[in-house]
């Protein structure tokens, strides 16, 4: 009998070789995912649930004052969708220029300034199968796979035999951790870790940048120059490099541009080709970002006004809601109440409530209407963008009485 | 009588850096609510001169507190080989977030990673839990 592979929606990787064996419409065993994956595989209560003012109900009473909320609010928000699927993630934008809606995703606080660098074609980026096929040194920088990622270094990054990686992670590749803490990805690349002190980033790339062209790398913290030359030479000498950013790089760095000057020294000095990929952690971040750019040319935080898009910091989920600029919120598939600052939150507490989640949440639990959906990949089926960009569809586990969010979006707009 | 209750405790000034941890991952999508996810979140790792310095053994909670929130967490002692006095790390959580300044300046990003904030011991306080 052929096997039946499926998608792990647990992150941004969107592995494709899961195989599960069900028990009584429930997933109970997972084989080929990581320890996360195994986890969010399992989690399929498969019934669904309607939620109105915190009283079960049935899925009409539920769409139905979803929907007169939203069509009572002035100034609406829908926020969320960086774990929905690209299909739901149009559905949103279509509902947002509906409602004259601020939309907005958790791109807004962590990688909303990179990506919108990287569709704008700011820096060179790479496929994670060429990564696999011919990278010779991969650089983590503010990035911990391993905790964020399980599997990004055995299936792509580090040990696989790649086409032209042979000889593997024991002769033929390279890994780099750069990191203000031994991280566990640290740990893997041993001697090729380099510790930096807190927001000291910047100042060490421009040391790099200065090392590349032969300078003598100075850092105000005194970092080693020989090295800082030492790695200098390491990235030099790369015929296929390629550096993952995590988030913990992004919020010590102030602004892009030494990166994105790293980037072009490198791709200058070094033997070979320098790439960059984000190491986006919701599995569809990359869907939300792309989707919206192609519709309005923008990553995120955008207003819809008459037929008009409008984009700015102003639009971003915390400077609206510190404003008090929006007066409902529909959050899909996020749970701000765990995320956002304490202040923050208590603004969103404010305003009427709806959630649209596989998961019971900090934010399900205060909101006036509250819906179950299926968990992508186990309940649901669509498409994704991995985090290299590339389009990944996946079919579900087992058929499930849970909607998907597009189907509980689809019904909220046919409601109005 | 104890004494000891009448004395203040030593307190000390931290920079708080956050960071994601698989096993915490792995308990926030098994059950956000459950104890396991809890005890892997509510959790600050201590340069453990700092954990001495404040009379502290391992699983005793202290209080974080800013202008912008207080918290009563676990203490640890971290297991890096590098010393890092005045500088400790916490899983990214609802409780690290309820110390994270909303002074954005109006970019629309909170200082998620690097929070200030003085830390003292709790005297057996629980954990603070997550109401709104």
């Amino acid at each position: 009998m052929e096997k039946e592979y499926y998608v792990c929606t647990g992150c941004g990787l969107l592995c494709e070789d899961i195989e599960t064996e069900l028990e009584k419409r429930a997933i109970s065993k997972v084989y080929t995912a990581c320890r996360v994956g195994v986890a969010h595989m399992k989690e399929n209560p498969g019934t669904a649930k309607f939620w109105v003012e915190g009283k079960n109900t049935d899925e009409a009473t539920a769409i139905g004052k979803a929907a007169a909320l939203l069509k009572a609010a002035k100034n609406p928000l829908i926020f969320g969708l960086d774990n929905s699927t690209n299909e739901a993630q149009k559905k949103a934008i279509e509902l947002a220029k509906k409602l004259n809606a601020t939309l907005d995703d958790s791109s807004s606080f962590s990688f909303g300034p990179l990506m919108a660098a990287l569709l704008q074609k700011k820096f060179k980026t790479c496929s994670l199968d060429e990564v696999r096929d011919k990278a010779d040194v991969s650089v983590f920088w503010g990035a911990d796979p391993s905790d964020s990622h399980p599997r990004q270094l055995s299936k792509f990054a580090y040990f696989p035999r790649g086409k032209e990686k042979q000889r593997g992670w024991e002769e033929e590749r390279t890994a780099i951790a750069i990191d203000i803490r031994k991280t566990h990805t640290a740990k893997i690349c041993g001697n090729e870790f380099y510790q930096v002190p807190l927001g000291g980033d910047a100042e060490f790339m421009e040391a790099l940048i200065a090392g590349l062209s032969g300078k003598l790398p100075k850092t105000s913290y005194k970092y080693p120059p020989k090295k800082l030359l030492e790695l200098a030479n390491l990235l030099k000498a790369a015929k296929f490099g390629v550096i993952f950013i995590g988030q913990d790089l992004l919020y010590s760095l102030e602004t892009l541009a030494p990166l994105f000057r790293l980037m072009d020294t490198l791709n200058e000095k070094a033997k070979g080709d320098f790439f960059l990929i984000p190491l986006l952690e919701a599995y569809n971040m990359r869907g939300f970002n792309e989707n919206l750019f192609e519709e309005t040319g923008f990553v995120n935080r955008v207003k819809f006004e008459a037929g008009s898009v409008k984009h700015g910091p102003e639009y971003s989920v915390v400077e609206s809601l510190k404003a008090k600029a929006v007066d409902a919120a529909l959050i899909i598939g996020s749970d701000p109440l765990a995320n956002l600052p304490y202040s923050i939150i208590k603004e969103l507490l404010e305003i009427p409530l709806i959630t649209i989640d596989p998961c019971e949440t900090l934010t399900s639990k205060k909101a006036q209407v509250s819906i179950r959906s299926g968990v992508s990949g186990v309940e649901a089926g669509g498409s994704a963008l991995r985090i290299d960009g590339v389009r990944v569809a996946f079919k579900p586990v087992f058929e499930s009485k849970c909607p998907s969010d597009e189907e509980i979006l689809f019904k909220i707009m046919e409601a109005f | 009588m104890d004494f000891g209750s009448f004395l203040s405790a030593p307190e000390l000034k931290l920079k708080i850096v956050t960071y994601r941890d698989i096993f915490q991952n792995k308990a926030l999508i098994e059950d956000r609510f459950g104890e396991e996810y809890i005890a892997k979140s509510a959790l600050i790792k201590l340069d453990s001169v700092d954990l001495k310095n404040l009379s502290l053994k391992k699983g005793e909670t202290v209080i974080l507190k800013n202008s912008f929130g207080k918290v009563v967490v676990k203490a640890e002692a971290s297991d890096s080989e590098t010393p890092h006095r005045g500088i400790a790390y916490m899983p990214n959580s609802p409780w690290s977030n309820r110390l994270v300044s909303t002074e954005t300046g109006g970019t629309g990003v909170p200082r998620f990673k690097e929070i200030e904030a003085t830390v003292v011991s709790a005297k057996g306080e629980k954990i603070t839990e997550l109401e709104f």
